[in-house]
C-alpha cells in the first residue's frame, strides 16, 4: 500500500478535528469567561442587595429604640443580626456621633470611607451605612460592614469550578471530536492511499463499501473507475505495444529500404562507370581514329567524327553527373569530410549571395559507410532546403567527433519555421528516418525569423 | 401669668443655653414613629424661639420612663402622664410651667355593640383590655371599678396591650370582651370602630398633661419656654404647631390639681 504522506496542515482529518476542536475551546473559553464574570457580578450583587437590605432594616428598626435611648434592646436585636456570617461589625452612632453599639469582629473609624458596591472594595471591608430616621428627624446612623472574605472564596470556588468544568469539557471535546473525525476521515484516507495506488500503477486496489453513504457510493464510483481505467490501459497497452512494433519494423524497413537505395545507387553509378563509361570513351576514341584517318580525304566524315566526338563529351559530363549524385566517389575514396567540402564547394558555386561554412574537428576518419552516406545525404538535404526555403545568406556546417559521438550541426540565419505548425515538409521527417536508422538522435531550434538550428547527435561506429 | 413664672435674674434672663442640646422628655403613650411625628414641630418651634437645639427622647416604656425622670433627671422638658408628675415634682424636682389647655382627662370602657356587656357589672368574668398598667387609663379604670365593688384583680381579666389603639382593637376584633383607653385616643378612632363600640364607662377626670422642667433649666429659661407655649396660639406658627399636635393650646398649670392625684398609683 503506497502512503503518500500529505503535509499535516494540509491533511483534511487535520483540518476538520483541529477546526471542531478550536471553535470548541474558543466557544468554552467565553463560556468560561462569560460565567465568571456572571458568577463575580451575582456574588457582588448578592453582597450589595444582603448589605443594603440589612442595613435598611436595622435603619427601620433602631429609630424607635434611638427614640427610646432603649440600647439594650436595641444590642440584644443586632446581638442576632451580627452572627450573619459575612458581616464584621455593626455600630450604631447617636445623634451626637457617638458609638452607643458597636458590635463584630473589627473595630471600625465611625467615620469609614463608604462603598457603595462590592466591586470597589479594596481593603476587604465592604462599608455601608444610613441614617436612622423617624418620621424624617434624624436619630443617629447606623454603620456595617461586610467581609469580603467569604464572597472572594465562594467567587473562588465558583471560578475553580467552572475551569474545571470547562477543561473536563474541552478534554472531552477533542476525544470525541477526534475519534467521530478519525472515524469520518478513516474511509477518505482508504480513498486517498487507494487513488494514490492507482496513481502509482496498482490496479488491483479496492475501496471497501461497507456502508450506504456518500462515502460508499464515492467508493462504488472508484471501484469502478479503476476497474475502467485498467481495462483501458491494457488496451492501451497493447495498442502502444502494436504500435512500437510496426514503428520498430517501419524504421527497420525504411532502414532496409535505404540501405537497398544507396546500395542500388552505388551500383547503378558503378555500371555507369564500368559500361557506358567505357563505351564512351571507345566511342569517343574510335570517332578521333576516324577523324585522323578521314582528315586529308573526305572533310564530311572529319566533321561527323568530329561531331561524335563532341556528342560522347557531353554525354560523357552528364553521366559523370549521374554517377556523382548517385554515389559520389570521394565519399568511397576520401572520406565524409573530403566529400562534405566537395559537395559544400559546388553549393557554394551555385549560390554566390550566401556564404556557406564548414567547421569541423576530432577524428572523422574511417566512419561506418551507413553513417558518411546518411550524414552526406542529410547536408545535402540541408542545403537543397535552404536553397529552396529558408533565404539564408550564411550558413554554418559543424561537424565533430566528441565523446565517441559525431555531432553534425546545421545552423542557417533564414526565416524558419512554426514548430507547432504540422505543415513540415518530407525532408525533415526523411532527415529524421536517416538518423534514426543509425541510432542516432535530431534535434530542431527554430521560430519564425530566427534561422534554423539542426543538430544530429550519432554513435561513433568505425568502418569495420 | 407672671406671677405662676419663677423670678429670676438679670443673668439667667439672658441666658437659656445650659443644656444644649435641652432633651425634650415625652411619655412613650404612642409609638415612638407617632410620637416624633406629633411632637418634632413643637420641639422644633421652641428650638427655632429659644435659640437653643431641642431633641426629643422617650423610653422603651412607662416605668422606665418615670424611672429615667425621677432617678436620673434624664429630661429637661418633661411630657409626662398627669399621675406622673407629683412624683416627678416630689422626687426630681421638676417644676409645673404649663398645661394641655383641655378641660381634663378620663378613661372609657367600651365594648363591642353586638355583645351583652352594657354596663361594668357585666364585665365580671370577662377579658378586659387595657394600656400599660402605669398607664393612666389603666388606673382610672382600676379606680372605676374598684368605686363600683368590682375587684379589678380578681372578678375581672384585665390584658395589658401596648397602645390604646391595641386595646381598642382587641375587642374590636373580639380577641378580648372590653377594652379600656383614655377618652382622646378613642374619639380619635375611626368612625367604622366607633360605631361597633358602645361606651359602657367614663371614669372620673384629671388635670390634662403637664409640662413641666427639670430644676437644671434656669429660672429665665423656664420662663421663657412657658411663655412661648401658653402663647403659641397667638401666632400663626404656634397655631400650626398646635394643630399638629391635636391640641387646643396650652395653659397655667396649678401645682395642686396634679396632687390629687397622686394617689392614682396606689391603685
Amino acid at each position: 500500500m503506497i502512503n503518500k504522506s500529505i503535509p499535516l496542515f494540509y491533511s483534511l482529518r487535520f483540518r476538520l478535528i483541529a477546526s471542531v476542536v478550536t471553535i470548541e475551546i474558543i466557544m468554552l473559553s467565553i463560556m468560561v469567561w462569560n460565567n465568571i464574570s456572571i458568577i463575580h457580578t451575582t456574588h457582588t450583587d448578592r453582597l450589595r442587595d444582603t448589605a443594603t437590605s440589612m442595613l435598611q432594616q436595622i435603619a427601620n428598626s433602631a429609630g424607635r429604640h434611638m427614640v427610646a435611648v432603649d440600647y439594650a434592646t436595641l444590642e440584644d436585636y443586632l446581638s442576632n443580626i451580627i452572627n450573619y456570617k459575612e458581616l464584621s461589625y455593626i455600630v450604631i452612632v447617636d445623634r451626637d456621633d457617638r458609638a452607643v453599639i458597636a458590635l463584630g469582629t473589627t473595630a471600625p473609624e465611625l467615620r469609614p470611607e463608604i462603598d457603595t458596591h462590592p466591586k470597589q472594595v479594596e481593603d476587604g471591608l465592604f462599608d455601608v451605612a444610613a441614617d436612622i430616621k423617624v418620621a424624617g428627624q434624624s436619630m443617629g446612623r447606623v454603620l456595617m460592614g461586610f467581609s469580603l472574605a467569604r464572597m472572594d472564596d465562594a467567587i473562588y470556588k465558583s471560578r475553580n469550578r467552572g475551569i474545571t468544568i470547562a477543561m473536563i469539557e474541552i478534554i472531552l471535546t477533542i476525544s470525541v471530536t477526534v475519534l467521530i473525525g478519525l472515524g469520518l476521515t478513516r474511509r477518505l484516507s482508504l480513498l486517498s492511499n487507494a487513488a494514490a495506488e492507482v496513481e502509482a500503477g496498482n490496479y488491483s486496489v479496492t475501496v471497501p463499501t461497507e456502508n450506504n453513504d456518500e462515502v460508499s457510493k464515492t467508493a462504488i464510483a472508484f471501484n469502478r473507475m479503476v476497474a475502467e481505467v485498467y481495462s483501458r490501459t491494457q488496451q492501451l497497452k497493447k495498442a502502444e505495444e502494436k504500435s512500437q512494433q510496426l514503428l520498430t519494423e517501419n524504421r527497420q524497413l525504411i532502414r532496409a529500404s535505404l540501405e537497398v537505395q544507396e546500395q542500388e545507387r552505388k551500383h547503378l553509378a558503378r555500371e555507369l562507370h564500368d559500361e557506358l563509361g567505357q563505351c564512351l570513351t571507345a566511342i569517343q576514341a574510335d570517332a578521333e581514329l576516324i577523324s585522323d584517318i578521314s582528315r586529308d580525304k573526305d572533310k564530311r566524315i572529319t566533321t561527323s567524327a568530329g561531331a561524335i566526338i563532341d556528342v560522347s563529351s557531353r554525354v560523357y559530363d552528364v553521366v559523370h553527373s549521374m554517377m556523382h549524385r548517385l554515389r559520389p566517389s570521394i565519399l568511397d575514396h576520401l572520406g565524409l569530410v573530403e566529400a562534405l567540402k566537395d559537395e559544400i564547394d559546388a553549393w557554394k558555386k551555385r549560390h554566390t549571395n550566401t556564404t556557406c561554412d564548414f567547421i569541423c574537428s576530432g577524428d572523422l576518419n574511417n566512419l561506418d559507410e551507413r553513417i558518411r552516406i546518411n550524414l552526406y545525404r542529410i547536408v545535402q538535404e540541408c542545403l537543397t532546403n535552404i536553397s529552396k526555403h529558408a533565404t539564408a545568406n550564411n550558413i554554418c556546417i559543424e561537424l565533430f567527433n566528441v565523446n565517441e559521438n559525431i555531432l553534425l550541426r546545421v545552423t542557417d540565419n533564414g526565416s524558419g519555421f512554426d514548430m507547432t505548425s504540422s505543415s513540415r515538409g518530407l525532408g525533415i521527417i526523411g532527415m529524421r528516418e536517416r538518423v534514426a536508422s543509425i541510432d542516432g538522435n535530431m534535434e530542431l531550434e527554430t521560430s519564425p525569423g530566427d534561422g534554423l538550428t539542426i543538430s544530429i547527435t550519432v554513435p561513433l561506429i568505425i568502418k569495420s | 401669668m407672671l406671677g405662676f413664672i419663677p423670678v429670676t435674674s438679670a443673668s439667667e434672663r439672658n441666658s437659656c443655653t445650659p443644656f444644649n442640646p435641652v432633651t425634650f422628655g415625652i411619655l412613650p403613650f404612642i409609638s415612638a414613629e407617632q410620637l416624633v411625628d406629633r411632637f418634632s414641630p413643637l420641639a422644633q418651634y421652641l428650638s427655632k424661639q429659644l435659640n437653643i437645639s431641642i431633641r426629643i427622647e422617650t423610653a422603651p416604656d412607662f416605668v422606665e420612663f418615670a424611672r429615667r425622670t425621677h432617678e436620673d433627671q434624664r429630661y429637661d422638658i418633661l411630657y409626662t402622664a398627669p399621675h406622673f408628675y407629683p412624683q416627678a415634682n416630689s422626687k426630681a424636682g421638676y417644676q409645673l410651667i404649663a398645661s394641655v389647655d383641655s378641660p381634663g382627662m378620663w378613661a372609657v370602657i367600651v365594648a363591642p355593640e353586638k355583645s351583652n356587656i352594657r354596663t361594668v357589672e357585666d364585665l365580671k368574668g370577662k377579658r378586659l383590655a387595657t394600656v400599660h398598667p402605669m398607664g393612666l387609663s389603666s388606673l382610672l379604670v382600676r379606680k372605676y371599678l374598684t368605686a363600683h365593688n368590682i375587684d379589678p384583680d380578681k372578678d375581672i381579666t384585665m390584658i395589658a396591650t401596648p397602645t390604646h389603639d391595641a386595646s381598642l382593637l382587641s375587642s374590636y376584633h373580639d380577641i378580648t370582651d372590653a377594652s379600656a383607653l383614655m377618652q382622646p385616643p378613642y374619639a380619635a378612632a375611626s368612625q367604622q370602630v366607633r360605631n361597633s363600640m358602645r361606651i359602657i364607662a367614663n371614669t372620673e377626670s384629671t388635670p390634662h398633661i403637664p409640662i413641666s422642667v427639670s430644676p437644671r433649666i434656669s429660672k429665665n429659661c423656664a420662663a421663657q419656654i412657658s411663655s412661648l407655649l401658653l402663647n403659641m396660639g397667638n401666632t400663626i406658627e404656634g397655631r400650626k404647631v398646635l394643630k399638629h399636635t391635636r391640641f387646643s393650646g396650652f395653659k397655667q398649670a396649678k401645682k395642686d390639681e396634679y396632687e390629687k392625684i397622686r394617689d392614682l398609683l396606689a391603685h
